[in-house]
């Protein structure tokens, strides 16, 4: 089909696009001791370069301290049909700062440029929201998740945007009796959208304290929204099985009603569906046990922050940042996960200090997989205070990415001997890298109408 | 009217010393004056520019960030917090070492405060 807007007319098309040639990350230095701002770096993966496995432009924000993290896209497939539209700018919230950072990556994909800042003091003081979380486009316009209201205290709500990346307000009508926010994903077929729990800003900021589990400060629900009323309609409890509810994702077909969550500290995943009678329904379909640690008395949880499903649906990723190892699941039975490929980088453990020469800090946090399915390119830190909890070496070692080569005929994943990305070297100091994101679209960007 | 000031010891700054007023947050004073410090949010809620107060009394009210542990382990939040006093300070991420704890590595102990909740904290400023 003749391509009129951005993105792909449906993932089946998506998997059959060019190989990615370049990704965008974000490198912090917030909270690493080194005073220097953020910035978006680009990487050249492409093989036949000869600048293959480096960063080949770094983009610094305009001031220090924002805590760049997730980001995301003016447009993408979901509308694809808008020739009027294209997939120009990548939004960049930083967490601390409430400042979101809009970059133009078009005009010269290998170089983007700090296109507009949204200043940080003008969403709280219009919209009595902070937190920037999850970044998604809906037509032309673009919806955050914030965490917090003004000041830092759950459930903060969603901050809407128009495509001149003014503010809106409010996207939602309202938050029901939702406690805590984190990510979103929503299946307009279906007219629903799923949301998830992580704890206010006020909470997860100054590091993580397992009694303010014990104390309700952290989420442990889902939520599912009717979308088109923008509020929320009906919610899951889920219990220890179910503790941090962080990234949810639905099946890219845009017709399943299929979605799973990865519940970081119980690092699980929870499977939901509607059921035959238009019910939805959830259950847990993977569990990674607590792995003893040789010289604590605490066992340790696999902290499975981020999962990906692949642009055919047929495999799901998970990471276990504490324990170091990054796995793949076929879920071709959604009800019945099989664990078909599995790779150690770091964690806590001890499986694999050193990898591709370089010595790590921290374990495997966030992955981007290419639209065929085939590479997996994976970052290792977390979140400032939270690397420097767990990970505190990570401060001189700084972040590191990989890429894992996946099959997606036979199942399985091996660690590529020939990429690595260092960002302990980088010029200004060691930075830590997080999410990843490519210019054409990704396994986490896009949504189909 | 007479300004009221008080006099900053950096501890970790080989002791050097700042005059700064009492009325404003001491990340502004100290950034103005040349200090280098870590800042996020600027009010009060993420901890990047927490420092370790070894002496004397600020006032803190507004932070929302520490917990009662890390208030007991001496730290502040200089984005929002205003001296009452001459103060020494150790300053940057240098002096976070007992800022985090590995709640599998270290668990807390009986005799420790638990985690602190936000409504408590309000109060905890002198």
């Amino acid at each position: 089909m003749e391509s009129c807007g951005p993105g792909y007319a449906s993932p089946a098309d998506a998997i059959k696009a060019p190989r990615e040639t370049l990704l965008y990350t974000i490198a912090i230095y917030t909270g690493t001791g080194i005073q220097k701002p953020d910035y978006l770096a680009t990487v050249d993966v492409d093989p036949e370069s000869p600048t293959y496995s480096q960063v080949i432009h770094r983009l610094e924000m305009p001031g220090i301290g924002d805590e760049l993290h997730h980001m995301g896209w003016n447009a993408c497939s979901s509308c694809f049909g808008d020739a009027g539209m294209s997939r120009k700018y990548l939004l960049l919230p930083g967490v601390r700062s409430n400042n979101i950072h809009v970059v133009d990556t078009a005009t010269n994909p290998r170089a983007p440029r700090l296109h507009k800042v949204i200043e940080g003091a003008e969403i709280r003081a219009k919209t009595n929201l902070s937190g920037p979380h999850t970044v998604h486009c809906l037509g032309s316009e673009i919806i955050i998740s914030m965490l917090g209201d003004a000041k830092g205290e759950a459930p903060g709500g969603y901050l809407l945007l128009n495509n001149e990346f003014e503010i809106v307000g409010r996207w939602e009508s309202s938050m029901g009796d939702i406690k805590f926010g984190y990510d979103f994903w929503y299946q307009p077929r279906h007219n629903v959208m799923f949301s998830s729990e992580w704890a206010a800003p006020n909470t997860f900021m100054p590091g993580f304290d397992l009694e303010e589990v014990g104390h309700l400060k952290y989420g442990r629900e889902l939520h599912i929204w009717d979308f088109e009323r923008r509020e929320p309609v009906e919610s899951f409890y889920l219990g220890e099985d179910g503790l941090l509810p962080l990234e949810v994702k639905f099946h890219h077909d845009p017709d399943s009603t299929h979605g799973f969550c990865g519940a970081a500290l119980s690092s699980n995943v929870i499977h939901w569906w509607k059921d035959d009678v238009g019910n939805w329904q959830w259950e847990k379909v993977i569990d990674v046990d607590n792995e003893p640690h040789p010289e604590w008395p605490i066992p340790v949880p696999g902290v499975m922050s981020a999962i990906l499903v692949s642009m055919d649906d047929k495999y799901l990723y998970l990471n276990n940042w504490l324990h170091g190892d990054m796995r793949q699941y076929d879920i071709s039975d959604p009800h019945a996960p099989v664990l078909t490929g599995q790779v150690w980088m770091g964690g806590l453990l001890g499986k694999a200090p050193e990898v591709n020469g370089v010595k790590m800090a921290g374990g495997p946090q966030m992955f981007q997989l290419s639209l065929d399915g085939r590479r997996l390119y994976v970052t290792t830190s977390l979140f400032s205070t939270w690397d420097n909890q767990f990970y505190p070496e990570i401060r001189e070692r700084g972040g590191v990415m990989v890429m894992i080569d996946c099959d997606p005929e036979n199942g399985g994943m091996t660690l590529n001997p020939d990429f690595v990305v260092n960002f302990g070297k980088e010029p200004n100091g060691p930075s830590r890298c997080h999410e990843t994101r490519y210019p054409g679209g990704d396994c986490t960007s896009d949504i189909w109408l | 009217m007479a300004m009221t000031t008080y006099r900053v010891t950096l501890a970790n700054r080989e002791d050097a010393t700042f005059e700064v007023e009492g009325r404003r947050p001491l990340l502004e004073s100290l950034r103005e004056q040349g200090v280098d410090l870590p800042y996020g949010c600027k009010y009060g809620g993420c901890i990047t520019c927490a420092a370790k107060l070894t002496e004397g009394i600020v006032n803190q009210r507004r932070q929302v960030a520490l917990n009662k542990r890390q208030i007991n382990a001496g730290y502040v939040i200089l984005c929002v917090a205003r001296p009452m006093t001459d103060i020494t300070l150790e300053i940057g991420v240098d002096s976070h070492g007992d800022l985090y704890r590995n709640p599998f590595l270290d668990p807390p102990k009986h005799h420790e405060p638990k985690a602190g909740i936000a409504e408590q904290r309000l109060d905890d400023g002198p």
